[in-house]
Order: structure tokens, then sequence, then C-alpha cells
């Protein structure tokens, strides 16, 4: 009788965090086996939001599939449009032209804030700092009301198109944003205010999670997950696309590896956002927003398609049937979205649709790496590290 | 720096701080807002309900020619068209399954025509499911009541003329003029 008490006592307790957990950031579900607090193995079972984004691909034109990708990385649509847009547009050979390469630029880096403030609030959440969260979703609703403003969606945007861009901003639209690009840096030291030297954020944080450098090339981290551990890897730097090689920008990385500095990095990325914004609003140039040199890939201008035969063929060729003159070929494109490097694997066989395409994206790696982080820590950091990976299951389930 | 370390740890500095913060936000203006009482008008060119447009006239100016089912990502539109009395087509039936929509617009933007648009009203939800199943009529009364007078006309001149007239450059396009900080 004693003997059975005993072994009762001392078996390790198996538990399921999610899928339907607030702190799984969506449905991820975790199979977590503890020794009183302490994690001694972790198990994340993924694909509750796969909805085979790869295979309905093949059965889109390539402008029909665009709006999938929107659904990728929910909170931040545009930057997965513009990835996909680039990759599509490498692949056809064609070149957007210079206004609507920074137009998709100043959008990529809006959401690049708007992710992050949304990782911040929610990340803050969990922890334990509830007033973060409130100021951080104030911000969030005034990017918000800018892409509204752009394109009259919220979220789902569906903006960038392959060639340019779908409509021209205003300068409403351009002086709204250019008060928020000079006024979001005060809210953001707003944010640190609270938490930046609050002890019980650092005592969450600091030495939590840590992974070194080479590990977190190992295992194949990027984007922010990976500069906090001091590799200054960005896709924006080293393969540049859009107009980011003609703005000038710091790539902020940490030193430890830890929670805390991948905190420190995304705050960083912040202000350097901004700066961004700042330099494509002033050097906008005027001119085309759709490439005019490539008219078997692009959608004719609408005032034509109803006067000139060839363009009303090119119309209707193009949304039924996708650039029939597409050349045959692979390509492999990443850009750089909030979350890390997302990659497109596109195989082209001269028809429309992509005959397979292929995602990379940067939260099933980061997934893929929970075990690591979490083996081994208290069952409260695994919510932390949940949150530093700023995962979004949208994109890791695809 | 030791000292002051110990010194900010037993004075609570950084919390503090923070509190000084929430209070001065409680004299500030509320972002919220009380939502079924005070409505949030969308902004110009959003994308919410559908419907079909008119022209001066009131007639429907769908031809039937399917590019918007065509091009449909989620494949909600259904167009059924007929032979007239003098041998033109007719669109007989025109029908969107609003739930499965993905108001992306592509239909606004491959109709030759203009005919379809997408109005700013949002709140339609309801307790059946085949009040969303939009017919024709249904379609062309929502281009009465949300796109009536002027707005519907500015809503293809604002919003899909700039698609035409792109590949020249315009005179009026927006660019950065200036920064003044009182503003
Ligand atoms: S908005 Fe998009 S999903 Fe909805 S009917 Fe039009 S094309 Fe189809
Ligand atoms: S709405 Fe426009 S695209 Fe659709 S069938 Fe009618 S005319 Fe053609």
């Amino acid at each position: 009788m004693t003997k059975t008490k005993d072994a009762l006592r001392q078996r390790e307790l198996t538990i399921n965090m999610g899928p339907q957990h607030p702190a799984t950031h969506g449905v991820l579900r975790l199979v977590l086996e503890i020794d009183g607090e302490t994690v001694i193995k972790c198990t994340p079972y993924v694909g509750y939001l796969h909805r085979g984004t790869e295979k309905l691909c093949e059965n889109r034109t390539y402008l029909s599939a665009m709006p999938l990708m929107d659904r990728l990385d929910y909170i931040s649509s545009m930057a997965n449009d513009v990835g996909y847009c680039v990759a599509v547009e490498r692949l056809l050979g064609i070149e957007p032209p210079e206004r609507a390469k920074f137009i998709r630029t100043m959008m990529c880096e809006m959401t690049r804030i708007s992710s992050h403030i949304l990782w911040l609030g929610t990340h803050a959440l969990d922890i334990g700092a509830m007033t973060v969260f409130l100021y951080s979703f104030r911000e969030r609703e005034w990017i918000m009301d800018l892409f509204e403003m752009v394109c009259g969606a919220r979220l789902t945007v569906s903006f960038p198109r392959i060639g340019g861009i779908r409509n021209d901003v205003s300068q409403e639209f351009l002086d709204s944003l250019y008060k928020f690009a000079e006024e979001f840096p005060s809210r953001i030291i707003e944010y640190e205010t609270l938490i930046d030297q609050n002890r019980i954020w650092l005592q969450r944080t600091k030495g939590i999670g840590v992974i070194s450098a080479e590990e977190a090339v190992n295992w194949g981290f990027t984007g922010p997950t990976l500069r906090g551990s001091g590799v200054d890897y960005d896709v924006r730097k080293y393969m540049p696309y859009d107009a980011y090689e003609q703005v000038d920008f710091d790539v902020p990385v940490g030193k430890e590896g830890d929670v805390y500095d991948r905190y420190r990095c995304r705050m960083e990325e912040m202000r350097q956002s901004v700066r961004i914004i700042k330099q494509c609003i002033e050097k906008l140039p005027k001119g085309p927003i759709m490439t005019p040199d490539a008219p078997k890939f692009t959608l004719p201008p609408k005032d034509k398609v109803l006067k000139d035969m060839e363009a009303m063929i090119h119309h209707f060729v193009m949304l039924t049937k996708g650039p029939l003159t597409a050349p045959v070929g692979e390509i492999y494109s990443s850009t750089e979205v909030p979350k890390g490097e997302l990659g497109f694997y596109i195989v082209s066989d001269g028809s429309g649709r992509p005959y397979r395409m292929r995602l990379r994206s940067p939260s099933f790696v980061h997934v893929s790496a929970l075990p690591r982080l979490c083996v081994g820590s208290l069952v409260a950091d695994v919510i932390a590290n949940i949150g530093t990976i700023d995962v979004v299951l949208g994109e890791c389930d695809r | 720096m030791k000292a002051k370390d110990i010194i900010k740890r037993v004075l609570l500095l950084e919390i503090i701080q923070g509190m000084a913060l929430t209070l001065k936000t409680m004299f500030t203006k509320a972002v919220t807002r009380q939502y079924p009482e005070e409505p949030r008008a969308a902004m110009p060119g959003f994308r919410g309900l559908h419907a079909l447009s008119k022209d001066e006239e009131g007639v429907m100016k769908c031809v039937g020619c399917g590019l918007c089912a065509a091009v449909c990502p989620s494949q909600c539109i259904k167009i059924f068209t007929a032979q007239g009395l003098n041998h033109e087509k007719v669109v007989e039936r025109y029908e969107i399954d609003t739930l499965k929509c993905l108001f992306c617009a592509y239909c606004v933007e491959a109709c030759p025509y203009g005919a379809i648009a997408l109005t700013e009203h949002y709140e339609y939800s309801d307790y059946s499911k085949e009040s969303f199943y939009m017919d024709k009529d249904k379609l062309l009364e929502n281009w009465d009541k949300y796109m009536s007078g002027d707005k519907g006309n500015e809503y293809f001149k604002r919003f899909w003329k700039p698609m035409s007239i792109d590949f020249n450059t315009s005179e009026e396009q927006a660019v950065f003029k200036g920064w003044d900080n009182n503003k």
C-alpha cells in the first residue's frame, strides 16, 4: 500500500497545455512532462490551424492566391503579401516602379510596428503586466486606421500587387502617417517606462530561455528571435528587396540571447521602423504605381480594357487563367517579415498557376525549438518562452 | 553604482514612475468607444457588403461577363445568364454568398464595367444563414441603400479611377510636403 503511494508521489506529471490556452497565442498545444515545477519534456503539437495553403495555391492563379497570404500570419498580412509579390516578381522577372517600392516598404514597416506592439502587449500580459497591453492596443488601432485609409481593409489587406500596388496613397494618408511616425517614439518610451526597469519584468525575462548564437543559427532561427542572440542577420540588409537599399537603418542585436534581449531587440526595431517610414515618406517619388513594362503579367489599366482589344484580351486571360507566359523554372525568395524570414519556393511549369509552392514560415521553425528553450525551466517560464519566439499559428500550420 | 542601485530598489523608483504614467493617462481623453451607441464611420473605400451598381437610369450595369466569378478566390459568386427577347444576354441570377467572401475586392477590380462595388456597410449580422446569401435584388437594393446619390460615382472615381490613370504620371499624386509640428 505504502509502496504504491510512494510510486504515485514520485511519478512525473504529464499535462496538456493548449490548444485553447490563452497564453499559447492561438492553437498551439504543448504536452509537458513536469517534475514538480520543472519541465523535463516538452512536445509541441501543431496543425490545428492547417488550411492547406500550399495546396490551395496550386489551383489558383498567381493573383488569386494572394488573399491566402494575408491569412498566413494574420497580424502582419501586408508583409506577407509583399513577400509573395516579391517572390512572384522575381520569378516573372519584373520590377515594380520606384513609387510602388517606397509605398510597399512603408507598409512593411507599419506592419512590423503593428505586429511588434501586438506582441509586446500580449507577451507582457502573459507575464503579468496588464497596462502595456491596453496602451499598445491604442497605437495598434491607429495603424489599423491607417491601413483602412489606404486600402479599405484593416487586417487582411491584399494591398500589393504583382508588379506594383493596388491603388495610390492619398495626401491625407501620408500626412497622418508622418504624424504617427513623429509621435510613436514617445509612445515607445511610455511602454518602456512601464516595463523596462520593472523588477518583476526583469525577473521573469532576464536569463530565461537563453540560447547561444551558434545554437540559434543551428535551429534555423531568424528575425528578432535570432538577433536577440547577437547575430545581425536581417534579410532587409543581406538581400535587399523593394526600397530597403535606399533607406538607412540599423539592425539592433542583443547579447545574452535571453527573453529580455529579444524584447529589447524588438523595441529597437520599432524605432528603426519609424526611421524607415519617415525616410520613405520624404523620398517618395511621383510616378506610376504599376509597372508599365510587363503588360503580359499585370492587369491593364481599366480605361483601356473597354477600348483596346489587346488590353481586353489580356484582362480576361490574366483574370481567368493567370499569366500564361510565365517562365518555366523555380525560385526561392525570402523577405523579412516581423517574425523572421518568410521564404517562398515556387516551381512554375509555365502555366498561370504555381506548379508547387512551398512556404518557409519562421513560426514553424521557432516552435520546433520550443523544447530546447523550455526543458529544464519552470512551468511559468514556458509562457515567457512561447511569447518570446512570437509565434503565430496561422503561419506555423499554414 | 551599487549604492544607487540599492536606493532605487528600496524606493521602488521604477514602479512609481510607471504608476505616475498610468495616473497621468487617467486624465487624458478616453480612446475607447461605446460601440453600438457610437458607431464608427468607415473610411471611404472600405471593403464591406457588396452592391451591384446601377447607371443613371437605374438599370443594372452588370452584363454577366463572369469575370468577377472567375477571379474570386473563394468562388462565392454565381452568375446565370440567359437569352433575352432580342437575343441579348441578360443576367438572370447573380448571387454572392457573403459568408464565404474574403472581402478582397478582386471582383471590383476585375469588373470592366464598374458594375460591382463594396459598400461601407459592415453591420449585417443575423441569426439565419439565408440572409447572408445575396441575390440580385438584394444586391441592387444595397446600391440604393448605401451608395445612393453621388457616393457611388465617387467610389469608382476615387478608388477605381486611379487604377486606370496610374500609367501616366499624375500631377496630383501625394508626396511629402514638409512637416509642421503644430499640425
Ligand atoms: S470580395 Fe473577393 S471573395 Fe468577395 S466576392 Fe469579391 S472577389 Fe469574391
Ligand atoms: S459584375 Fe462586372 S465582372 Fe461581374 S459579371 Fe457583371 S459585368 Fe462581369
